[in-house]
């Protein structure tokens, strides 16, 4: 659903280049729990494996993160989605986008793919209903032409989940 | 010519740009004229040892330089966090309203500035 707007991306600037080498040497030491990293040779895009923390509601079910490095990362956030099926939270939507607020405003560049998947699988730790956002047909119908979620203004209401 | 020689590091000490120099100094005490010569090596007075921004070695430089010391100098902010010069410009040149401390994300100042 983003792949064109991702492919047209421009290659990666010198420091985003030098920052994901390490990023990716330092997640093949010491990798996030949880997740798995799906070796391609594309270092701008990452996918990302997920299983859900034992104990809670998404315990022993496995999604997948893409995540996506713009030219000037870390001065900009990557653009993180959930492929197909995305997981039901009240915070993620049918296509994937995920409303958390470091992936967008409160985005800083000391955050690396590791601090970024640790926040997302407490988000969905911490959810105790699988449901969908309250406006989620709205905001996937306005999605269509294949928007990235980072175009959206989006509006942190809830800081609980 | 030195005939015999003593070789030692000296301790750490600090200039006012931030730096730690020390010097290896190669003296001899027989020759009536002491002759030596020192190799200065230096880090950098911060806590942390790589950038948060770049993930490079304070003791190296950005991912723009090639050479580390004065040419990409560490830079210091009001919270005390430091980075190289160039990655922190990067970041608060990129932020269309007031930028904020990558780590601790209190309002960007640089230290000395305020």
């Amino acid at each position: 659903m983003t792949s064109s707007s991702a492919s047209a991306r421009k290659a990666l600037s010198k420091i985003a280049c030098n920052r994901l080498q390490k990023e990716l040497v330092e997640w093949q030491v010491n990798p996030p729990a949880g997740f798995k990293h799906k070796v391609t040779d594309n270092l701008q895009r990452w996918v990302i494996e997920v299983t859900g923390a034992p104990g809670t509601l998404y315990a022993n079910e496995t999604y997948q993160l893409q995540v996506d490095f713009p030219e000037h990362y870390p001065m900009e956030a990557p653009q993180v989605i959930f492929l197909h099926p995305a997981p039901m939270h009240p915070h993620i939507y049918s296509n994937g986008h995920i409303c958390l607020d470091i992936l967008y405003d409160s985005w800083s560049p000391a955050m690396t793919v590791s601090s970024i998947c640790i926040s997302i699988l407490s988000m969905l730790s911490s959810s105790t209903v699988k449901q969908r956002p309250e406006d989620n047909d709205r905001y996937v119908k306005n999605c269509r032409n294949g928007r990235s979620p980072k175009e959206t203004r989006w509006w942190f209401h809830d800081d609980k989940v | 010519m030195i005939t015999s020689g003593i070789l030692y590091l000296s301790n750490w000490f600090s200039l006012a740009n931030g730096i730690n120099y020390k010097c290896l100094v190669i003296g001899s005490s027989l020759n009536l004229a002491i002759r030596w010569h020192a190799v200065a090596s230096w880090t950098w007075d911060a806590h942390d040892e790589t950038c948060g921004i770049c993930r490079m070695a304070f003791d190296g430089c950005c991912p723009d330089c090639k050479l580390p010391g004065d040419d990409c100098p560490l830079i210091w902010g009001v919270c005390n966090h430091a980075f190289h010069l160039h990655c922190i410009l990067k970041w608060v040149n990129s932020q269309t309203s007031q930028a904020h401390c990558p780590m601790c994300r209190r309002e960007w100042q640089f230290k000395g500035s305020e």
